[in-house]
């Protein structure tokens, strides 16, 4: 159901305000519910009044009946004494039938009060002797029968109200709960489906980050107006603030992975310094005896040895370049070169061989090459340095057709990780390399491969070696 | 009969070279850049001396080092390098080492402590 809008409230208010409103409904409810019971009560107390009239009037009439049969002077004047008592309860009784005299039993009061009159006026001529008893007789007793009649109807008449009034109070009761359960609806539309909706994305964001994928949550959102929304919105910029801290581990993480690199890449550079060197000096030494053709080749070798630092130096400083995550479709095949050769020269100085099986037709990864690159040569690393005597690094790919992911595998033989550091291993700063270690490549890299909604695991045997396995969505899934 | 010079090196233009400079110098030289074929030929060559660069990969200078001291005990090994770490250098000086040059090196110091090692 659509419903207008309201202007936007704090859950505070909110809670006021239903609290507000439920409270009235509880005090209109329970007002009408008293004044209901009032009226059926006050109905009631008027009926037991008539009923004592009821009684009072046979009481009277009985009185009536022995005079005459009795010819009993006692008698009458003991009706004439009920007469009079009974004439000054129902007026004395006014007060307590004000339903009765609102309604239809109006006429029959008054017609009780003027029948009682009349019969008290014969009674009392009789008693005065003002009257023989054979003229009024008949009309005394008509009068008397005339009484209980009016008087039984207007019994008969109340009871009826009060069951009607009952019944009306039950249909009403029954209309003011179906009204509650309406403005509850209405309550809950308004106040609170909005409160669970927030809640829901709340909940939703929370899961986001807790999967590391803090970009994602931290969009600017719309000004918060209530308490959830303000949480939201700090989520939000909580989420901001790590994918910063994130984008500066990355960072940190990469010249960690330099510093570790500083030796293969100084011999990598010395290499074709010392090439340079060694051409330039025969070639001053040996000037006078070379022609044209040789002085050209000198130059071309000196030449193409630049061009070779120059190379690994772009290439250096390509890998320390903070870059924004940039996803483009690759070659998974070109990341595990690039990173390869990005530490060749350390396989070269530790003593370890490199054996890469791809399986073939590999679908492209739609990810950022340089942060794949940069987990790679990380994990490179490590085994590396897992492996002081040397040892194998197997780097396999293949690609599971089931869940059209790419499964990216590291394998080293070199000392393993004990079993009881092992869930640690991709927490931030956590290293057991010493001053050696900055305890960030692996906590870097868990975030890049999570950031790409990949996922690593490892498997590790002490002794025996290493395993990292990384699986990372494919194109074509 | 000239010395005979086996120099060891993964990059050409360092065997190139340094043949070049040492013929001149009137030395027999055989250069490798595969340093396990190197190995190799010194199981059934002997040689005078021997120039080899450390880190080569598999086999590495330190291998040839303690291989020529096996086989040949009186022959001099001369190591190259472009980047040393202060423990391969002990080890390469426990080895008996005769010289040790950083790259890039100098060709004069070079053919000098060829000279000495070779007793000329």
């Amino acid at each position: 159901m659509r419903l207008p809008h309201l202007p936007k409230m704090t859950i505070r208010q909110r809670i006021i305000v239903s609290a507000v409103i439920q409270a009235i409904m509880i005090c209109v409810i329970g007002l009408f519910v008293y004044f209901s019971f009032e009226d059926v009560l006050s109905k009631l107390r008027s009926i037991e009044r008539i009923d004592d009239i009821n009684i009072a009037l046979l009481e009277m009439r009985k009185a009536e009946k022995n005079y005459f049969l009795y010819n009993d002077i006692n008698a009458l004047k003991e009706s004439a004494k009920l007469g009079e008592e009974e004439y000054q309860i129902l007026l004395s009784s006014k007060p307590f039938m004000g339903s009765i005299l609102r309604g239809p039993g109006r006429k029959n009061y008054d017609r009780l009060l003027d029948i009682l009159k009349e019969y008290r006026s014969l009674v009392n001529n009789l008693v005065d002797g003002k009257a023989a008893p054979r003229d009024f007789g008949e009309e005394l007793r008509s009068r008397g029968q005339e009484l209980t009649l009016v008087s039984e109807g207007l019994l008969k008449l109340e009871r009826e109200n009060v069951s009607q009034t009952i019944n009306n109070n039950v249909i009403m009761l029954i209309a003011a709960l179906g009204i509650i359960f309406l403005i509850q609806l209405v309550l809950w539309q308004y106040f609170f489906r909005l409160i669970i909706e927030e809640l829901n994305i709340m909940a939703r964001m929370i899961k986001i980050v807790s999967e590391g994928r803090f970009q994602e949550v931290a969009v600017k959102t719309i000004s918060p107006h209530n308490e959830i929304e303000i949480a939201i919105k700090a989520i939000s910029d909580m989420a901001g603030q790590l994918a910063k801290r994130e984008e500066e581990m990355l960072q940190a993480g990469k010249l960690a992975s330099l510093g570790v690199m500083i030796s293969g890449v100084a011999h990598e550079l010395g290499n074709p310094l010392n090439n340079i060197s060694l051409m330039a000096q025969t070639y001053l030494s040996i000037y006078d005896m070379l022609g044209d053709e040789e002085k050209k080749i000198y130059m071309g070798d000196i030449y193409n040895q630049t061009e070779r630092i120059h190379k690994i130096v772009e290439k250096l400083l390509d890998f320390s370049r903070q870059k924004k995550q940039e996803l483009k479709e690759a070659e998974l095949k070109d990341i595990i070169d690039i990173s390869l050769l990005l530490v060749d020269n350390q396989l070269k100085l530790a003593g370890v061989n490199q054996h890469v099986v791809l399986a073939r037709d590999l679908p492209p990864v739609y990810v950022d090459a340089s942060q794949i690159e940069q987990v790679l040569v990380n994990l490179f690393i490590n085994a590396i340095q897992a492996m002081p005597k040397g040892g194998d690094l197997f780097i396999s790919a293949g690609h599971d057709s089931e869940t059209s992911n790419l499964i990216l595998e590291v394998r080293d033989t070199g000392t393993g990780i004990p079993q009881e550091i092992l869930p640690n291993i991709f927490d931030p700063f956590f290293s057991t390399k010493g001053t050696k270690g900055t305890g960030l490549g692996l906590s870097v890299s868990y975030g890049i491969i999570r950031e790409h909604h990949g996922d690593i695991f490892v498997e590790s045997k002490e002794g025996k070696g290493t395993r990292f396995i990384i699986k990372l969505p494919s194109l074509t899934g | 009969m000239a010395k005979k010079i086996l120099v060891v090196d993964d990059e050409k233009i360092v065997c190139d070279m340094a043949k070049a400079i040492l013929q001149n110098e009137g030395y027999e030289v055989e250069t490798f850049t595969d340093s396990q074929l190197a190995l190799e030929a010194l199981q059934h060559t002997p040689y005078d001396l021997v120039v080899t660069d450390l880190m080569m990969g598999q086999i590495s200078g330190m291998d040839i080092l303690r291989e020529v001291n096996r086989l040949y005990p009186n022959t001099k090994v001369i190591m190259l390098t472009a980047y040393a770490t202060l423990d391969a250098t002990i080890e390469a000086i426990r080895e008996r080492i005769f010289d040790f040059f950083p790259k890039p090196v100098k060709i004069e110091a070079l053919k000098q402590s060829v000279k000495k090692a070779l007793g000329d």
